[in-house]
């Protein structure tokens, strides 16, 4: 039946345009993760730039969890009131 | 909707020191874990909320911040080695034309991306209810929020020790 025909060729073309998508935002991944970044022009593929910004994500949570870890030792005993609030601020931005 | 990096940093900053300002350290009764788990939240929260709103996976955060982060499954590693042999092994069967070829490569390198995307949804906050696009769109909002966010904690753990060296 023609429907089915139009059908397919229309879910192909979604498929096709969803797939543009996705190769275009793997690119912009690409220029995130250090690991790709570093003096290589040539093309990585997809499915290694996902592979690599799934290693990036977990190093940046083990990061924050061994910060945390320190930042626990080191704010032992201070509450932080006001002045020093915007002290830390200022220092931070 | 990206951010750059300066306006996130001090949205950041700004919830945060609110955020800590409420822990209440010199209480002796909690230990170093309640603490860290203290800290932790509370740089979670400013990271999230940081966004306003605008991104699932800030929002997932907030409503769920103790969420456990779980390691790959061994079912997609697996998946994905059973791929790769398949396309080794059909490349050597020179019987296939070269448009079927380039069609059994095509639909194996999308089956590894869908399944490098999968591990993803585990990785993202709330990503376990986003199609592959949007995962992708957060997974690229998550990363920049997530730099910054270590970022500052470095930058207040290495002041906290430079404060705590005795002066010469």
């Amino acid at each position: 039946m023609s429907s089915r025909g139009l059908r397919s060729r229309q879910s192909s073309g979604v498929s096709r345009i969803r797939d543009d998508q996705i190769t275009d935002l793997v690119s912009k991944l690409q220029l995130l993760i250090p690991q790709l970044r570093r003096g290589r022009s040539h093309k990585v593929s997809a499915s290694k730039v996902l592979q690599e910004t799934r290693n990036y994500i977990r190093s940046l949570h083990r990061e924050v969890e061994d910060l945390s870890h320190r930042l626990s030792e080191l704010l032992a005993s201070t509450d932080i009131d006001n002045d020093q609030a915007a002290i830390i601020r200022s220092l931070l931005m | 909707m990206h951010l750059p990096h300066s306006t996130l940093k001090q949205e950041f900053v700004k919830k945060w020191i609110m955020g800590l300002q409420r822990c209440k350290f010199s209480n002796n009764n909690m230990s170093i874990f309640e603490r860290k788990k203290a800290i932790k939240l509370s740089a979670d929260t400013a990271m999230a909320s940081a966004r306003k709103g605008l991104t699932c996976w800030s929002r997932a955060l907030i409503s769920n911040p103790d969420r456990p982060v779980p390691t790959t499954t061994r079912r997609a590693s697996l998946a994905c080695k059973k791929i790769v042999k398949r396309s080794r092994r059909i490349r050597r069967t020179a019987k296939c034309g070269a448009a079927r070829k380039r069609q059994i490569t095509r639909s194996i390198a999308q089956c590894l991306v869908r399944k490098r995307t999968q591990i993803l949804k585990s990785l993202i906050p709330g990503g376990e209810f986003m199609n592959e696009v949007c995962l992708i769109e957060e997974t690229l909002d998550y990363i920049t929020s997530l730099r910054v966010q270590v970022d500052v904690m470095r930058s207040l753990a290495s002041a906290s020790v430079r404060a705590s060296e005795p002066h010469n």
